[in-house]
């Protein structure tokens, strides 16, 4: 267990040094020159070259890059374009995108876990058929449309809900959630449709197997049998999803972030590349990069726990 | 066509074919999203020809306009057709979605066909390069990749190519570690077949099923992509018309022409729509399950 | 034994739907019974929702628009304006005392001011701050007040600015950022870390900031006028997204709106909760046409060659066929205001210097049509245009000039990148038109200098005229209204003439109020002035 662990930290190491200089690399060659972009509106060449220089701008790459992971791993991202800490705006904002996250999760899970379980429960029959079409509507559905169709709906129609923005929890908890509903029900629905999914395979899987064919002979009623598989496969189930649809769950809450003008670490990401904000983008981009890893990493590791399998077998192909 | 040759003759594979296709037309779901998915792309080839007019000719004097016998989905903020510039902006999204896929598999395919077919250090060094960059989401990377290289169509379509490339590698890579252990495969190894000729013949055709289905499967995620770069103003460049493009302008209007968000909303929709079910309906006709 | 099950499942369904309609009417219900945040009590706290994030609050080093709006505050000047942009006394006693050859300013300081750390204002502090602004490496007002060669204090009252050159807008740099006075004992203790821990003379003191969120000032007990101040504390708090900003201000917690955004103004001018402010600011929008910037600002100019650069009469047409009021119509939805000139309608000198200049509302498309004849050039011309961002205002913008210049024979082409990228390719050269402005200056020179002067170091056009390099710098040595009007005035017709720049509308700015609050006001100068407000109830 031990060595596996090793193993699966080490690997994620390697990558997040290997993404850290991608990273590095990449945004030097976003086009532009960042001194001036740093200097904002004042075209002054004293101030322009001053700028390059407190920035290190204009030492050579591998000397600003070591110096950019010497201070990173110290958790000085640098300043960004108005001299703010990169640090500090980015830890201020990832809160708020995690709390998106969990919610769009919770919003999946109620909709597509027991979706799922009844699909799996009345497989072939109608029920089964519209939930899976319901399943391949929810993937197929823009997030942001469907965002922007509830914002037409429920904010400049009924005006039951705000259009966009953010109230943080401690402020005003009810406001908070208010303007939370529509983003994590946006996002959740994209997730639910694949919980449902995998819900669906897994309890068929589980439902065929020989022991519940036995516990069925023993004369447990049918429901407390599907409940206590349902329970056992929603856990396994939720961690593989999450794990798999992480991409897709990082882009969305980006997005959804975009529409519902929720200043989160998703729209930070999207300003800093539009902005041409070099240090913010390099810090942001790496935090991603680093939190990606670190969750799978979890997955991985809460996974094995599930299913010792994998653990003996050393991982999956 | 030699006398050592064990892999399955090609009378078996025609009856395949025909099974196939019986069991696809049996799909009525599936054979909706060919149709429409079908429409989507002649409507986007025939736009010129469909489009009751171009996609840049504004009117000042009828901005925001309701639907109407002259334009049946009414006008936008410049006073454009907003039908025209559905059928125009089509374009923008088939062409991004298929051709990044199928820049994505000619790029990923060989690449994770020689990682898994032949192991070893290529197969390490490809294994790791491939987790750097799915440490990246997929839309992080496209954005990214349409910051550096500039925004238009075309540089947006090569990010979400490349974007595509790591996801498909390891799948490709998977394909070709499953089938190597195939007992033909093996056979075919033994008698002194050479690599290439086992590769064409034995290893590739036999991936194709799952990689047409993922690739099907990944277009409506390209055309989303696209979609969304363009909303980001990271894709197709004014005045040429996407669907993304159309949902960020109608942004500013939703209290006066909610609807302007409406249409391209549901083009995109119906589009991906028809491309998932066609993919299903692939993925259950061909699984490997039932006709192997 | 399905039959029970498919029951169950129902329920299951039901049930959960059930609690999804609960939760959305609860949500829905505890919304209109949610107390609005609005304060009531005298004293208090007025919020206001800044556009954008100030840079660092340090005047030697801020560039940010928003950032002034804080200093507003916080951080007051030798002088300032009045309502109607008159540069007014402000930490300073007295308009300065000018020597006959107009190189030596002499300033009495007001008397028996404390900063916000108690120490004394004095003309030693002056002169620290001065000195500091003109040479602390990085110091973005160092080329604002350039002419100025050294600074004296003269016993504790007076300062003395040497300059190596006349130069009339010295004093309206002074009503900005470099007229700005540091505490110099905190400047002794933070040094290039000053926007830390921020000290100067205001009616509010720094307490803290929280990058992307926001910053709070609370009444200082050393200011001068301490009995005009009636709130206890101010947070500028950063709401980037104007939609989020407008729902703030109607639920109440912001009290003030930085820049309303277009499609927010008709509904909150028709909220009896908010009051709106239209201010017309003293910047403009418009196009700048590469002429002679072929290898990027102050790096010599030669004409590019362009039909744009070449012909007189091509710039002329490109502008006769825009109609500036169908452009505000169109992409402002109307709240803009249409104009032709580099100095705007709230300026004071916008009478005297634009008086019987031609301005074009609407086109002109059959002159224009004759003036490409005119010119030789065949059509079809391409012109590419250079827009800085890609948001939709921009995409609108760059459409509706496409489409006005189709029909003389110009097909423009569409360039859009982010504002930074644009401002590069502004300054390298690397463009045929680009759609850029200013925030505007108070003095005129600040507003044409930069932009047309073959020494401007916001030049992109590469436009040189020695005659008019003459009369902007004549403009600049002289200083009395009346020379400097008609300089103005002769400056103006030399630019109407050739075109470097082609003048769209100046922007004007909305602000929102709530109606507990009085005392808010924004000037043409576009800043929001909030430290004499106070709560109505």
């Amino acid at each position: 267990m031990g060595g596996f662990l090793l193993r699966k930290a080490g690997a994620a190491l390697v990558v997040v040094f290997c993404a850290s200089v991608l990273v590095f690399v990449g945004v030097r060659a976003l086009p532009g020159d960042p001194a001036i972009a740093l200097s904002g509106e004042s075209n002054d060449p004293a101030v322009i070259a001053a700028v390059r220089h407190e920035y290190g701008l204009d030492r050579p790459l591998p000397v600003q890059y070591v110096k950019w992971v010497w201070r990173a791993l110290q958790g000085n991202l640098g300043l960004d374009n108005r001299r703010l800490p990169v640090a500090q705006t980015i830890v201020s904002r990832i809160p708020i995108s995690l709390e998106l996250a969990l919610l769009s999760i919770l919003v999946g899970m109620l909709i597509g876990i027991p979706a799922g379980v009844i699909a799996a429960v009345r497989r072939g029959k109608p029920s089964d058929h519209t939930a899976t079409t319901f399943a391949l509507v929810g993937l197929s559905l823009p997030h942001f449309w469907l965002g922007l169709l509830m914002i037409i709906v429920f904010a400049v129609d009924l005006h039951w809900l705000p259009s966009g923005g953010y109230v943080s929890f401690g402020a005003h908890p009810i406001s908070n959630l208010e303007h939370m509903v529509m983003p994590a029900v946006v996002l959740g629905t994209g997730l639910s449709a694949v919980l449902m999914r995998q819900m669906r395979s897994s309890m068929l899987t589980s439902l065929g197997a020989d022991y519940v064919r036995t516990a069925r002979a023993k004369g447990l009623s049918e429901w407390s049998v599907v409940c206590k598989h349902a329970l056992r496969n929603s856990l396994i189930t939720v961690t593989t999803v999450v794990g798999l649809q992480l991409g897709a769950l990082i882009s969305g809450v980006v997005i959804t972030e975009v529409i519902f003008v929720i200043p989160g670490f998703g729209h930070l990401t999207i300003d800093a590349i539009t902005a041409r904000d070099y240090t913010l983008i390099q810090g942001v981009v790496l935090v991603t990069a680093t939190g990606y890893v670190v969750v799978n990493l979890l997955v991985d590791v809460v996974y094995s726990f599930l299913n010792p399998r994998i653990r003996v077998s050393g991982g999956a192909a | 066509m030699s006398y050592v040759d064990v892999a399955p003759a090609l009378t078996p594979r025609a009856r395949r074919r025909r099974i196939l296709r019986r069991r696809f037309l049996r799909r009525p779901l599936a054979v909706v999203g060919l149709v429409v998915a079908l429409a989507f792309v002649l409507g986007a080839i025939l736009a010129p020809v469909i489009a009751p007019y171009s996609a840049s000719a504004t009117d000042f004097n009828s901005v925001l306009g309701h639907p109407s016998g002259k334009h049946l989905l009414g006008t936008d903020e410049l006073g454009r057709d907003v039908l025209s510039r559905i059928i125009w902006g089509s374009r923008a999204s088939i062409e991004a979605g298929v051709l990044s896929v199928l820049l994505a598999m000619v790029v990923a395919v060989p690449i994770g066909l020689a990682a898994g077919y032949f192991r070893g250090w290529v197969d390490t060094v490809i294994a790791r390069l491939t987790d750097v960059l799915l440490a990246f989401p997929f839309l992080i990377l496209a954005v990214g990749l349409a910051a550096i290289l500039g925004p238009s169509l075309s540089n947006a379509t090569l990010a979400l190519g490349i974007g595509a490339v790591p996801a498909l590698i390891r799948i490709a890579r998977g394909e070709a570690l499953a089938l190597r252990e195939e007992d033909y495969v093996r056979a075919a190894v033994a008698n002194g077949a050479g690599e290439f000729r086992i590769i064409a013949r034995h290893v590739l055709p036999n991936m194709l099923s799952t990689l047409i289905v993922q690739g099907t499967v990944l277009i409506p995620t390209a055309i989303i992509g696209e979609a969304v770069l363009s909303y980001l103003g990271l894709g197709v460049q004014p005045p040429t018309p996407s669907w993304g493009v159309m949902l960020s302008d109608a942004q500013s209007y939703l209290t006066q022409a909610p609807m302007l968000a409406v249409y391209p909303g549901l083009a995109i929709f119906i589009c991906s729509l028809s491309f998932n079910l066609l993919g299903d309906g692939l993925r259950d006709i061909l699984d490997p399950r039932t006709t192997r | 034994m399905t039959g029970s099950l498919r029951r169950r499942g129902t329920l299951l369904v039901l049930a959960l739907a059930a609690l999804g309609a609960l939760a959305v009417a609860a949500v829905a219900a505890a919304r209109t019974t949610a107390p609005a945040a609005a304060q009531v009590r005298n004293g208090g706290t007025l919020t206001i929702g800044l556009s954008e994030e100030p840079d660092a609050l340090d005047p030697t080093l801020a560039r940010t628009f928003v950032g002034r709006m804080v200093f507003m505050a916080m951080c007051e000047k030798l002088y300032d304006l009045d309502s109607h942009l008159n540069i007014v006394p402000q930490l300073a006693a007295s308009m300065p005392t000018v020597s006959k050859d107009k190189l030596t300013y002499t300033i009495k300081l007001r008397k028996g001011i404390k900063f916000n750390d108690g120490t004394p204002f004095n003309a030693a502090a002056v002169k620290t701050s001065l000195d500091r602004d003109l040479t602390l490496t990085g110091s973005v007002r160092a080329s604002e007040i350039s002419p100025v060669k050294s600074v004296t204090a003269q016993g504790s009252s007076t300062v003395v600015l040497h300059l190596s050159t006349p130069y009339s807008p010295l004093v309206s740099q002074l009503a900005d950022r470099a007229g700005m006075v540091m505490s110099p004992k905190a400047l002794a203790a933070e040094g290039t870390n000053f926007a830390q821990h921020p000290v100067c003379v205001g009616p509010f003191m720094f307490k803290d900031r929280v990058a992307g969120d926001h910053i709070t000032l609370v009444k200082s007990p050393y200011y001068y006028a301490k009995n005009k101040v009636h709130l206890a504390s101010i947070v500028y708090k950063i709401m980037t997204d104007p939609s989020a900003r407008t729902q703030a201000l109607r639920a109440g917690d912001i009290q003030v709106e930085d820049r309303i955004q277009s499609s927010d103004v008709p509904t909150l001018q028709k909220d009896k909760n908010v009051h709106v402010i239209k201010a017309v600011t003293i910047g403009y929008q418009g196009l700048t046409l590469n002429i002679g910037n072929k290898n990027g600002v102050l790096k010599g100019y030669s004409n590019v060659g362009t039909p744009i650069a070449k012909s007189r009469d091509v710039r002329a047409a490109f502008e006769l066929a825009l109609d500036r009021s169908t452009i505000n119509k169109v992409v402002f939805g109307g709240l803009e205001q249409p104009g032709c000139f580099p100095i705007a309608p709230s300026s004071s000198w916008y009478a005297a210097t634009t008086k019987g200049l031609p301005c074009n509302l609407h086109a002109n498309v059959a002159q224009a049509k004759k003036l490409i004849q005119q010119s030789g050039i065949p059509t079809p011309i391409t012109v590419h245009l250079l827009l800085g961002g890609t948001d939709p205002v921009n995409a609108r913008l760059g459409q509706v000039i496409q489409a006005m210049e189709k029909p003389i024979g110009i097909n423009v082409s569409i360039e859009a990148t982010d504002f930074t990228t644009s401002l590069d390719r502004g300054t390298s050269g690397d463009f045929d038109t680009y759609a850029v402005g200013w925030s505007g200056r108070v003095d005129p020179d600040g507003n044409i200098y930069s932009f047309v002067a073959s020494k401007g170091t916001l030049n992109y056009s590469g436009y040189s005229n020695p005659r008019l390099d003459y009369i902007l710098n004549g403009a600049r040595k002289s200083l009395t209204t009346k020379s400097r009007d008609t300089l103005y005035h002769a400056a103006l017709q030399v630019i109407n003439a050739d075109k470097p720049l082609i003048y769209l509308y100046y922007p004007v700015d909305y602000f929102g109020v709530s109606k507990n609050v009085t005392g808010v006001q924004v000037y043409g100068d576009g800043l929001i002035r909030a430290q004499f407000a106070a709560f109505t109830k």
